[in-house]
């Protein structure tokens, strides 16, 4: 499959018709792949709901905030590669540098309101409550500080991906516009 | 307790999430900003003033007791060092201010506050942890912020001189992982106080061998020679509050975990010989690199890799009294060297460069420049009655005691090293500061002067002259430093008020 002059690709059989993302835009990266956009649309969900899975069940067994967030994060990758930047920022509901501020914000009130009450620092409750359905249920206050924990890890990986690949791609993008808008007479 | 302990690097952290928030609003920024590093110092001050007769206070994060949890530690060598760094990172967090306040830096970075904050905390964790691995993370969260501040408002040459300075600084950092994985395989503990008990049982040549990892480890980070090279290649390229920060702090984390893991962990007789070596050839090839040099920064930071020998020497002397001198000397060079970086950051905003060849007449163009640059080069090169005098002093009378020929030789090169100091200070003085200023630099000077520049430019001299007035404040209060200074090194040796804090019944 030839891309178009303008490199978008060419309406044909091949190209899918049908919207398996939330934007019409190009990948990032060679010419769309249907397949990629359907895989992309079942796993993300499911990925997404692992990685919570992991951060809840963090706290006495394999998992916690780090692993979820990179779990996480890897469901936005996958998103961009199939999508595009214009893609990736429609599923993210605010720009990398927020997750990082919320994050951090969160990891350091777990930590340090403790303090505020002569406790050392990170020492906190948990509690343990017996839900209907659940069973025993142990609540810990270390899962705020993993939700930071997990935020700050998504942020991470979101502000390489916008800096490694989006900006380039915009770049690539601004520059093909530039030189379209050259030879054209 | 428990507060003062962790508020030093909670608090910066906090403050960089509130400035990562606030970027669109410069002013709450910076207002944030301020706050959180005002808030350290307080936080340092109370720990000094609790520590100062000797105590250590420890204390367990999570509420897991000593060698399985992280152990935040403050006796008074890190709480004398806390107080200082964060009076010198309020003192450059505000001359930034100045200049972006006044439009004077040409590209304002947009994440410096956040980052700076980091640093902060990145800082305070050194100081204040407990066990080796927490060390390492303090190390590597202040690194890691560095790493971003070097390059930025990037030109090729910051690009440059961050490569050099993150491969290096990754080298040790892998170094250190390395030693910290040896030491917990031989004793089975990350705990700086339960290793300092289980190191002792460890064979001789084990420990040499442990001991000598984690000089070259933070050796290659102070910038011992002949682990230097990395140093004036990168400092001096960096905008002048990042290099000022950098030369004050950086090395110094580096200097104080040699002292803490030398003196806590290892034998005095380990190394002592290779520290005193070390030493002297740091401070020769530092000066003999300053004195040939055509930038005014360069010449500061092969003057800064010199300096770090005399802390090196106060340590391989060992006594208490060297020791005592190596932190008396870490304050003195902690200040002088932010102010001159600072000083220097100045003469670039006035007349466009720091290059020797090509400034004249500074004495002219600004008076009140030539007295800021002067005081603290006085002190660096240590003329008395200046702080620099009193720190080389007290090193000198505790290698003379310790009668050792390597340390007399140790003091001959520091006395040497002293009057080479002068010299370059003198070859910067008459070629920078005496004579006809060159049209062109009162033509910059006179552009500055005019417009909406004019308070920034304000601003930051007055900041910088706060600087050089806390230079001239350490000669001042050099009795109850030193009587500090002392107790922290009383502290060092005898090791078990330490070991105690931590794993006996006390605080916690």
């Amino acid at each position: 499959m030839t891309p178009g002059t303008d490199g978008s690709p060419p309406e044909g059989w091949e190209a899918p018709r049908e919207r398996w993302l939330s934007t019409a835009v190009r990948p990032a990266f060679g010419p769309r792949s249907v397949l990629l956009e359907v895989v992309a649309r079942l796993l993300i969900p499911a990925i997404l709901t692992f990685s919570v899975f992991l951060l809840v069940s963090g706290h006495d067994r394999p998992g916690g905030g780090f692993a979820g967030g990179l779990v996480a994060s890897m469901a936005y990758v996958l998103r961009y590669l199939a999508g595009g930047r214009h893609e990736l920022a429609a599923g993210v509901p605010m720009r990398p540098n927020g997750f990082l501020a919320l994050g951090m914000f969160l990891a350091c009130c777990a930590a340090g309101i403790p303090l505020l009450f002569g406790q050392p620092v990170l020492d906190m409750p948990a509690a343990t409550v017996s839900l209907p359905l659940f069973g025993d249920v142990k609540f810990a206050g270390y899962l705020v500080f993993e939700t930071g924990v997990f935020l700050i890890v998504v942020g991470l990986v979101l502000s390489v991906v916008a800096a490694l690949g989006a900006r380039m791609e915009a770049e690539e993008s601004e520059a093909r516009l530039w030189r379209g808008r050259r030879a054209r007479p | 307790m428990n507060l003062l302990l962790a508020a030093p690097f909670i608090v910066p952290l906090l403050g960089a999430a509130a400035t990562l928030l606030l970027r669109r609003t410069p002013r709450s920024q910076q207002t944030v900003s301020v706050l959180a590093v005002s808030a350290v110092i307080a936080a340092a001050a109370a720990l000094l003033v609790v520590t100062a007769d000797g105590t250590v206070l420890a204390g367990q994060a999570g509420g897991w007791s000593a060698p399985l949890g992280i152990t935040l530690v403050a006796d008074p060598l890190s709480a004398l060092l806390l107080t200082v760094s964060a009076v010198v990172l309020l003192i450059v967090l505000l001359y930034a201010i100045g200049q972006d306040v006044g439009g004077l830096s040409r590209a304002i970075p947009q994440v410096f506050h956040p980052v700076y904050l980091v640093l902060t905390a990145g800082v305070c964790l050194s100081f204040l942890a407990g066990d080796l691995f927490n060390l390492f993370v303090g190390f590597e969260v202040m690194l890691t912020a560095s790493y971003t501040l070097i390059t930025q408002a990037p030109t090729r040459e910051r690009v440059r001189a961050g490569m050099i300075y993150t491969v290096v600084s990754l080298t040790s950092s892998i170094l250190f992982l390395t030693g910290i994985a040896l030491v917990y395989g031989l004793t089975g503990t990350v705990n700086l106080a339960d290793i300092a008990q289980k190191l002792g049982g460890a064979p001789a040549e084990l420990r040499t061998v442990l001991a000598l990892l984690f000089l070259v480890v933070f050796g290659i980070k102070s910038a011992l020679v002949p682990m230097h090279f990395w140093l004036p290649d990168s400092y001096p390229v960096a905008l002048t509050r990042i290099s000022a920060i950098f030369a004050a702090l950086l090395t110094k984390v580096a200097v104080y975990a040699i002292i803490r893991t030398q003196t806590l962990l290892f034998g005095r007789d380990d190394i002592s010989t290779v520290l005193l070596v070390l030493a002297i050839a740091t401070m020769l090839v530092g000066i003999l690199g300053a004195l040939v040099q055509d930038d005014i920064n360069r010449v500061l930071s092969f003057a800064l890799v010199s300096h770090i020998g005399f802390m090196i020497f106060g340590l391989g002397v060992g006594t208490v009294a060297g020791i005592a001198g190596a932190v008396i000397y870490l304050v003195h060079h902690i200040v002088v060297q932010a102010t001159l970086f600072l000083v220097n950051g100045l003469i670039r905003q006035h007349v466009g460069h720091t290059s020797l060849s090509a400034i004249r007449g500074m004495n002219a163009v600004s008076p009140k420049l030539a007295l800021f640059f002067f005081l603290p080069a006085m002190s660096l090169a240590g003329l008395p009655p200046m702080s620099g005098f009193i720190a080389k002093v007290a090193l000198f009378e505790a290698g003379v005691a310790a009668g050792d020929w390597l340390a007399l030789v140790g003091v001959a090169a520091g006395v040497v090293t002293s009057l080479l100091t002068l010299l370059a200070i003198f070859r910067v003085w008459t070629r920078a500061f005496w004579g006809e200023p060159m049209p062109d630099m009162v033509e910059a000077r006179s552009q500055l002067r005019q417009g909406a520049n004019r308070r920034g430019l304000r601003f930051m001299t007055a900041t910088t002259g706060v600087m050089v007035g806390i230079g001239l404040l350490v000669a001042a209060v050099s009795g109850p430093l030193s009587e500090v200074a002392f107790t922290a090194a009383r502290d060092l040796v005898e090791r078990q008020p330490y070991i105690e804090a931590v794993l006996g019944t006390g605080t916690q």
